[in-house]
């Protein structure tokens, strides 16, 4: 890295970690948003107003439309918009009855917050926030293990993620998903676009086909109950038994692999032989290397002199191309039983 | 938007009709036509898999269809994307909302190899390759392998009482096509004594390194089928999880025809040695094992019990059956162990996990639990290898891991949340299995255990300003050292306390042994910064900062010694006005790893990546909506290599010789994306979309110094390293109600 960059990396941290260490007190209600309270007229209007989306909305609605800073009438064209379900909400389900709200400016000329928000200044804290979705969404089976999760013991609320008052909710379409998640997970962002990677930039797959981000039983709010388990659902072909295995692969695909994406072949964390000499000794007389490939006779400064008959263990040869794999073929295992010499237990194939 | 919409096209919009436009469920058509520059190899990175490389022009069609039945709550929902490219996807869903649907999608995706492959082989991709030699590298067929994923999915779900949904899915995957591989082998072999594959005159060796690309047909299934109870407290889900892997290929059986290279690129035995021996290439030709057919079925309960509104209880039992016994035989094996059909592979595997959360205090929250996992490996043990005299077993491969954490967390003053925790977690391999070979490892542990500290500090007010600020420290260590065996004459595996102190190569390793990461002791710590602060309405920043470090240490220096990672990230939003909004980010990550290894190398590998982006998103006017992403990654792999006073004299003067023998890898990517939207009519637009990518990749994994690598037969693997694309798309969208 170069030196200015290391300093402004510097200075920006600096900056960021005396703003959160030395900030005060949240502002109070309304420094931050002035101007005058919204149409606060119009709740004591005398004409009658029809429900114009939600059951019940139109005390909401007489106020609350399609404006530009809250637009909310989005809602009708989802699943909570469908009021033939009964146990669709209405505005108050989620918000609270907001009485104060309601009643028009208080003492100081400001309009009261409803008893809900879920975002902007007056934003309410991510336990009531996720308090009012988990009224109706606690028993759903892809929730069975929020509380106790990650992101719920990180503060993380629904809104941080989900858009209701829209018709296209950016995170539960996997075009758009990523990028509601790179949000707080930066290291991925710099991978995905990495040469090796899962089709996650072309839209193909999202984060959550691998992750459940409501909570799971596996680490690192995978799917299913291992790392592995969601990695087979793709990838069984890698499930064995086999006769020959190779047993970190039973043990944790991600030992070996970075999913999220690298630069090395196959997503793999570092390249064979080095990613193979993290465990393995063999084949250690001579110094991994590039130069002298295709080239003959001895190389100046290079081991070993390259002729007719020179072994096939140089260290060019598990060094280029599939680097081990050119020899060990199926380093995820093999069902190669033959007891007949070369019998493939080291080659895996 | 709407208000633009409005005062462009307001006059046709009575107001119930606009209530409904903005509130009702709509549906859409996209239909165009996209091109793309240059050739297949020109896109080889950009089209890997977005399915815009095969050809130079491409139907751009996509279509929504969304229709509610509002008396019934009744959906009727079609969506087909990417219809024109080989990347395209259908899906549908029908049903009463709150009652039952039943769904279904088809997708699918083409993963084309960015490399091109020249040979003279034949049959590329399939079970019986015919491998020859090329005279001229370079001058044989292009292949560019492929593998073709086409996956249907239909499910359902019905309401059976207002808290009893039961759950099911199917989903097929067929994969076809075939992916890089090969083999090799190298004659004299202690794997293959004489006769096998002898040692030419003088000791002379001969070996040849082939790719052989792995044919793919196989087909995955899963059913996924649950019950859900959903009570006032208690959630209750049991559930069962099959999962079926078939393969339609057994073994690859190639064919070696004529003579292969020696290492000068000459045909063997020229100028000295004689041409590919029989012994050899009847090792080349052996049938090497393709997946094997496995099967698994998980049958599971799973919940949550709330005891009162404060105190939550999490659970889950699982216990999964695998099997793997596919037929030797059929699949062209006769050489099995006496008496072995299949390999008879069964693991048995089960899940507890259990946690509580609490809120005994307003201002406090407790959670804490525990999992349990229980691989059992039932596989049975026979005879499988053999070198000369010398025979193993099989191993098992089970393992039995137990984790658990607890936390607690207080609100304290000026919205600072203080949280700190405690994770274990303690890993049993089992007993190591004294006839069992594992090749080339130094040291094994049959435990490790893991204890671990997190402390963070956090802060929230509202949208204003977040950040937290988190430590995590943890100690991995674990039982004694085993040295693996040498066979079954070997007998027991030695365990010698003193071998710490006794660091000679008479001990249970070797003083420039390698011991398995995965097993060493790990000192791990990680912090982490993250911040997010709206000073105006206006503008919004991030900051994120992170450092992570693994030491581990093991009674060699050898292998791994240490990990890095650094990430320093700045985001940054403006609105403009209420028109325009900007966005930006810049991001520095480094990894890095330390090694070491027996030849005397000190490897500190580095992988630096910046990655930057701005963006910009408008309304022009009413009618003309912009936008524009600029998008720049460097990503550098550095491989610093060391010294080490152990170094043999030869490998002292490589490292000597100032020679760049493990150069950089590079990959640089700056990606130009504009698009104009413009409303021909309040449900009708067009939009023209632009896409410049410009890739370098510059490496040495099957080249170096414009020198290609050479396989025995004279195969090349090439990637054009510097690719410019131009993707140009017009589209028409019409939407309606």
């Amino acid at each position: 890295m170069k030196r200015s960059n290391r300093l402004l990396q510097a200075l920006a941290a600096a900056a960021g970690l005396a703003l959160f260490l030395a900030a005060g007190p949240a502002p109070a209600a309304g420094v931050l948003a002035a101007g005058p309270a919204p149409a606060a007229d119009a709740a004591d209007a005398p004409q009658a107003h029809k429900d114009l989306v939600l059951r019940g909305d139109a005390k909401c609605t007489r106020c609350h439309d399609e404006d530009d800073d809250y637009p909310v009438l989005a809602i009708g064209k989802t699943a909570h918009g469908t009021t033939a379900d009964a146990r669709t909400p209405t505005c108050t389900s989620c918000h609270g009855p907001s009485a104060g709200h309601l009643a028009g400016p208080d003492a100081s000329g400001q309009r009261p917050p409803p008893d809900f928000v879920f975002r902007g200044v007056h934003k309410s804290g991510a336990d009531a926030i996720n308090g009012q979705c988990l009224t109706c969404h606690k028993s759903d089976a892809a929730r069975t293990h929020w509380m106790g999760s990650t992101h719920e013991e990180r503060g993380v609320a629904c809104t941080n993620c989900h858009q209701i008052h829209t018709g296209h909710d950016a995170v539960r379409d996997k075009l758009t998903q990523p990028t509601v998640c790179f949000t707080c997970h930066k290291e991925q962002r710099t991978m995905i676009n990495k040469p090796s990677h899962h089709p996650i930039p072309e839209g193909k797959m999202g984060c959550s086909d691998c992750h459940n981000p409501h909570g799971s039983t596996g680490p690192s709010l995978m799917k299913k109950d291992t790392i592995n388990d969601v990695c087979y659902t793709c990838h069984m072909e890698k499930r064995g038994p086999f006769v020959h295995n190779h047993e970190p692969v039973g043990e944790n695909c991600a030992l070996c692999h970075n999913p999220h994406g690298t630069t090395a072949e196959n997503m793999l964390k570092a390249r064979p032989p080095f990613l193979c000499q993290e465990c393995h000794t063999p084949h250690g007389a001579y110094v991994a290397q590039v130069i002298g490939q295709g080239q003959t006779g001895t190389i100046a400064g290079q081991p070993p002199s390259i002729t007719a008959t020179s072994a096939g263990k140089a260290p060019i040869n598990f060094m280029m191309a599939r680097g081990c794999t050119n020899c060990h073929t199926e380093v995820h295992g093999t069902n190669n039983p033959s007891t007949a010499n070369p019998t493939p237990q080291f080659n895996f194939r | 938007m709407a208000l633009a919409m409005l005062a462009v096209f307001g006059p046709a919009w009575a107001d119930d009709d606009a209530v409904a436009e903005l509130s009702k469920p709509s549906s859409s058509v996209t239909v165009g036509g996209a091109a793309v520059s240059g050739d297949s190899k020109d896109r080889s990175i950009f089209g890997q898999y977005n399915g815009l490389r095969p050809d130079d022009a491409y139907l751009m069609l996509d279509f929504a269809y969304a229709h509610r039945d509002d008396a019934t709550g009744t959906w009727t929902v079609v969506e087909g994307r990417n219809l024109g490219l080989e990347s395209r996807e259908i899906r549908a869903m029908y049903g009463p909302q709150g009652n039952w649907k039943i769904y279904g999608e088809y997708w699918e995706l083409v993963r084309r190899y960015p490399r091109t492959i020249n040979t003279s082989m034949e049959g590329a991709g399939t079970t019986t390759p015919i491998i020859s030699r090329l005279d001229v590298p370079g001058t044989g067929s292009d292949i560019d392998l492929k593998t073709e994923r086409k996956r249907t999915t239909v499910g359902g779900e019905k309401y059976i009482m207002p808290n009893l949904l039961f759950q099911a899915s199917f989903v097929n995957e067929d994969k076809d096509g075939a992916r890089l591989w090969g083999r090799g082998f190298t004659c004299p072999s202690t794997a293959a004594p004489t006769p096998v594959c002898p040692a030419l005159a003088s000791g002379a060796n001969q070996y040849a390194l082939l790719l052989v690309p792995e044919p793919i047909s196989s087909t995955t299934r899963q059913i996924d089928a649950k019950l859900n109870y959903m009570g006032a407290k208690l959630t209750l889900i049991g559930g069962y999880y099959g999962s079926w892997y078939d393969n339609d290929y057994s073994t690859l059986n190639p064919t070696v025809v004529g003579n292969l290279n020696n290492p000068l690129g000459l045909p063997m035995g020229t100028p000295t040695g004689v041409a590919l021996t029989s012994g050899l290439r009847n090792i080349l030709q052996l049938p090497m094992a393709l997946p094997p057919d496995n099967q698994a079925q998980q049958f599971y309960i799973d919940g949550n019990y709330a005891f009162t509104n404060t105190t939550h209880a999490t659970f889950k039992y699982a216990y999964t059956h695998a099997t793997q016994n596919e037929s030797f035989a059929a699949a062209g094996f006769t050489d099995a162990p006496p008496g072995r059909s299949d390999l008879g592979g069964r693991l048995d595997t089960t899940l507890a996990q259990a946690g509580i959360t609490s809120r005994p205090l307003p201002k406090l929250s407790l959670m804490a639990n525990v999992r349990y996992e229980d691989e059992d490996d039932k596989t049975p043990i026979d005879l499988y290898n053999t070198e000369g005299t010398t025979t193993w077993t099989n191993g098992p491969i089970g393992h039995k891991k137990t984790s658990g954490k607890a936390e607690a967390s207080y609100q304290l003053p000026w919205d600072f949340r203080g949280t700190a925790g405690f994770d274990y977690e303690k890993m049993d391999r089992g007993e190591v299995l004294s006839t069992d070979q594992l090749g080339g490892i130094t040291g094994l542990r049959e435990n490790t255990y893991e204890r671990g500290w997190r402390l963070e500090l956090r802060r929230s007010m509202g949208d204003y300003a977040t950040g937290s600020l988190s430590w995590v420290t943890s100690q991995r260590n674990g039982s004694s050292w085993l040295k693996p065996l040498s066979g079954t004459s070997g007998g027991a595996i030695p365990a010698d306390p003193d071998c710490a102190s006794n660091g000679s190569n008479a001990c249970i390793w070797s003083r420039t042994g390698i011991f398995p990461f995965i097993y060493e002791d790990r000192k791990r710590d990680k912090i982490r910064y993250l911040t997010d602060f709206t000073p105006t309405e206006k503008l919004d920043l991030q900051l994120a900062v992170e450092y992570g470090n693994d030491d581990y240490s093991a009674p060699t220096e050898k292998g791994l010694d240490s990990t890095r990672y650094n990430l320093y990230s700045l985001d940054a939003s403006y609105a403009v006005n209420e028109s325009w909004n900007l966005t930006g980010y810049y991001s520095y990550t480094q990894q890095g790893i330390n090694q070491g290894h027996s030849t005397g190398y000190i490897l500190n590998f580095k992988d630096k990546n910046s990655t930057a982006g701005v963006g910009i998103r408008g309304q022009a006017n009413p009618r003309l909506k912009l936008g524009g992403d600029i998008m720049y990654i460097l990503d550098r792999n550095v491989y610093d290599t060391g010294l080490d006073s152990g170094a043999s004299a030869s490998n002292i003067a490589l490292l000597n010789s100032g020679q760049n023998y493990v150069p950089d890898a590079i990959f640089r990517d700056v990606r130009f994306k504009f698009y104009g939207t413009y409303a021909l009519q309040k449900n009708a637009d067009v939009k023209l979309e632009v896409v410049h990518d410009r890739t370098r990749l510059d490496e040495w994994t099957w080249g170096w110094n414009g020198v290609p690598w050479l396989y025995s037969d004279n195969t090349t693997v090439t990637l054009q390293p510097e690719q410019n694309v131009t993707f140009v798309s017009l589209v028409y969208t019409y939407r309606w109600r």
